[in-house]
């Protein structure tokens, strides 16, 4: 049985959801435009051939797809994006918190670690790789400089594929502590002091503290972190340009590279539009697991 | 309430006029500067040094006439600045002037959206006689000419002359055959100094195959017909892939990647003894190294072969779509700096030829030769070269999708594929690539 709402009442609520859309139609307007209109246009580029300047010229059905699984490039493209995820994500995470737990501590002058800690945040990609491209460079660069001052060989950072995958991580770390540190930092302060307090009180160790009151406590925000820079990570392009143009022999041609050049440099639209609808699929699943499995485990207060 | 419909009122109707922009069809009118002359936008792909040349140049033209405003704007490197170009060819945002590099030659003319500057030489009988014929034959594509060559370069043997000496070598013979490349970059190699090198780049194996006389692709290099297959997996291409091969398991040779700059500062910090370059950074490097810089033809297997050199470069692009004062404009410069005078110019402050060979007879040229005899060499070897389908370069519209397999090829040899299953991986691909 239904109840018929009095008139007014429908008439109220109908124009609560105008007032409300209108409050939201700027960002309506801009998610729209510079999202959703690109998400579906680029679904629908990847059943098309088309021209050089991606205007579909005839329908091809799923042939982009088969074609891509089909191609040792593209698993060879998969290999390193999985591999780069593997070499930054931990370690970012690892080491971003081992310095938050450092700068957390109150201590005269903690402000200028703090400061220096996060320095990374406001350096570009395009700035931080150009800095790291002169100290890998195998002639004049830093690194090769002190290996053959304590008598080792040099190394070809960037050039040898057994390395350029991890120097390419490495420089990537870098960039990203200083993001991932601040907002760790942020979580540990908003921790309530009494619960450490009550800990020493009743006489624990530092380490016990660490994981019996900091760990959970900070999970909210590690598991925030953890996505961020595993979407982060799936997405990297800046660096990957400037330090190797995904070279030596593929080695560093992540996923987004991948697309670019597919799209850019071989105008081939369609199959740049596929690989990234598959990227697409890829991370949202990886997210929904992540909050599946993980979030589980997170708790919050 | 009543505002917050007025500003969503706004709101809409500005995103209908945003429609309305991108999908109305405006006839192109030229834009003016502020003293009424009209603008003709000029994007390049130089830097550096070579950039400081070209505003040079754009500086005369300006100066010489009253009517346009050349504005040069810098996308990038030519792969960047092909690929600005692409978004907005076309429309009225597309420059008037554009900087190609030689292998897009056919992607260009593929768009239809350039006009070829044949037009203009029909309209005003101008006389191309003048032209170097090498360079001219390069950018003429079915008897068309479709771009006004403009910076013109071919590849260059590099050497350090003070490494030479301590090696006892003769620092004014370099090494003009596989051979005796291999020898003295044997000589040169020490604990902290590398004999030789080649930028994993495609040109220089394109310039490599072509200085045997070696095709790209089938049909006479796609100037006959369309190409249809890769046949730079030949035995010119071998010989290539051999020498670097070979050489880097000799440890003679030096894999300094990609980037043009990190090999000119591993010969310029004395690790590397010889390299190739492009005859444009000839006077930079000149200027540059802390020792004195030989230049030299590039090396092929067997002297009595050699067949030249491939233009290597840029030419400059109409676009379309655009008014036609502004047209007129783009021809005004492009003549301008074809002119003997701004290419003499040109050429002694790059390194680049001069398309109008009628330049080397300025003064400014003698002068210059005679402090820089470097730029010279550059300038002998384009004109012994003979003009073959080789040497005119291949027609091919995958080029930059092609170059990147042949990079590929190369890093692939530095970790022991051989030299067949590169070349032939390298030349697969590109054949797939041909029909598309």
């Amino acid at each position: 049985m239904t109840v018929a709402l009095p008139r007014q009442r429908v008439k109220a609520r109908l124009s609560d959801a105008a007032s409300g859309l209108l409050y939201l139609s700027p960002s309506i307007a801009l998610f729209g435009i510079f999202l959703v209109y690109p998400l579906l246009r680029t679904i629908y580029l990847s059943f098309f051939r088309t021209d050089t300047q991606g205007t579909p010229l005839s329908f091809v059905g799923a042939e982009h797809y088969t074609r891509l699984f089909a191609s040792a490039s593209f698993w060879q493209s998969i290999q390193a994006t999985v591999g780069f995820v593997l070499l930054t994500v931990p370690l970012t995470i690892l080491i971003a918190l081992g310095l938050a737990l450092l700068a957390n501590e109150k201590l005269r002058g903690i402000g200028f670690f703090r400061t220096a800690f996060s320095a990374t945040m406001g350096m570009s990609v395009a700035a931080s790789s150009v800095i790291w491209m002169f100290m890998y460079n195998p002639s004049i660069g830093i690194f090769n400089r002190f290996l053959e001052a304590v008598g080792a060989s040099g190394v070809q950072w960037l050039l040898d594929p057994q390395y350029a995958l991890l120097s390419v991580s490495l420089a990537t770390v870098w960039m990203n502590i200083g993001f991932t540190f601040l907002i760790l930092l942020g979580g540990l302060q908003n921790i309530d002091r009494t619960l450490y307090e009550s800990a020493d009180i009743a006489g624990t160790s530092y380490w016990t503290q660490l994981r019996a009151i900091t760990i959970p406590m900070l999970s909210p925000t590690l598991f925030f972190v953890g996505i961020i820079s595993l979407i982060n990570a799936f997405q990297t392009f800046g660096q990957i340009d400037l330090l190797t143009k995904g070279g030596p022999t593929n080695s560093t041609n992540v996923i987004v590279y991948a697309i670019y050049k597919d799209a850019f440099i071989n105008y081939n639209v369609g199959g740049a539009s596929a690989q990234a609808v598959l990227l697409f699929v890829t991370v949202l699943l990886l997210t929904w697991l992540q909050f599946k499995l993980v979030e589980r485990k997170v708790h919050y207060q | 309430m009543k505002k917050t419909w007025g500003l969503f009122a706004g709101l809409a109707s500005s995103l209908l006029l945003l429609g309305a922009c991108g999908s109305e069809e405006a006839a192109p009118e030229a834009s003016a500067t502020e003293d009424g002359k009209t603008e003709v936008v000029f994007w390049h792909a130089m830097s550096g040094d070579l950039e400081t040349a070209l505003n040079n140049q754009v500086d005369a033209f300006n100066e010489s006439q009253d009517d346009y405003e050349v504005k040069p704007i810098f996308q990038g490197t030519y792969e960047e600045a092909l690929t600005k170009f692409n978004a907005v060819a076309g429309s009225p945002d597309a420059p008037a002037i554009m900087q190609t590099f030689e292998v897009g030659t056919k992607y260009m003319i593929d768009t239809n959206k350039i006009t070829p500057v044949q037009e203009f030489i029909d309209k005003e009988n101008f006389d191309t006689g003048a032209w170097e014929e090498n360079i001219l034959s390069y950018y003429q594509v079915d008897g068309k000419q479709y771009s006004m060559p403009f910076n013109s370069s071919t590849p260059v043997l590099i050497y350090n002359k003070d490494a030479f000496k301590e090696a006892g070598l003769d620092p004014e013979q370099a090494p003009r055959t596989y051979d005796e490349l291999k020898q003295a970059a044997k000589a040169l190699t020490t604990d902290d100094q590398t004999g030789f090198t080649i930028l994993n780049y495609g040109w220089f194996f394109e310039q490599l195959v072509a200085a045997q006389g070696g095709l790209y692709v089938d049909n006479d290099n796609g100037r006959s017909g369309a190409p249809t297959k890769a046949v730079f997996d030949g035995e010119e291409g071998q010989n290539a892939f051999n020498l670097i091969k070979d050489m880097y398991d000799e440890k003679t040779f030096m894999n300094v990647g990609q980037n043009w700059d990190d090999m000119r500062a591993a010969f310029q910090s004395g690790n590397v003894a010889m390299y190739l370059d492009s005859s444009a950074g000839v006077r930079t490097v000149v200027d540059n190294a802390p020792f004195d810089v030989g230049v030299s033809y590039l090396p092929v297997p067997n002297e009595a072969d050699r067949e030249g050199v491939v233009i290597g470069g840029a030419s400059l692009w109409m676009g379309d779509g655009i008014a036609d004062e502004t047209k007129q404009g783009a021809w005004e410069f492009m003549k301008h700096v074809a002119s003997k005078e701004a290419q003499a110019k040109w050429h002694v402050e790059t390194g680049y030829f001069a398309i109008n060979p009628d330049a080397y007879n300025e003064p400014i040229v003698e002068e210059v030769w005679a402090e820089y005899p470097q730029l010279k060499v550059t300038v002998d070897q384009l004109s012994e070269t003979k003009t073959s389908p080789a040497t005119q370069g291949a027609l091919i519209s995958s080029f930059p999708q092609s170059r990147q397999s042949v990079v590929n090829a190369m890093e692939s040899l530095y970790q022991g594929v051989s030299v067949e299953d590169a070349l032939k991986r390298a030349a697969d691909e590109t054949t797939s690539t041909l029909g598309q």
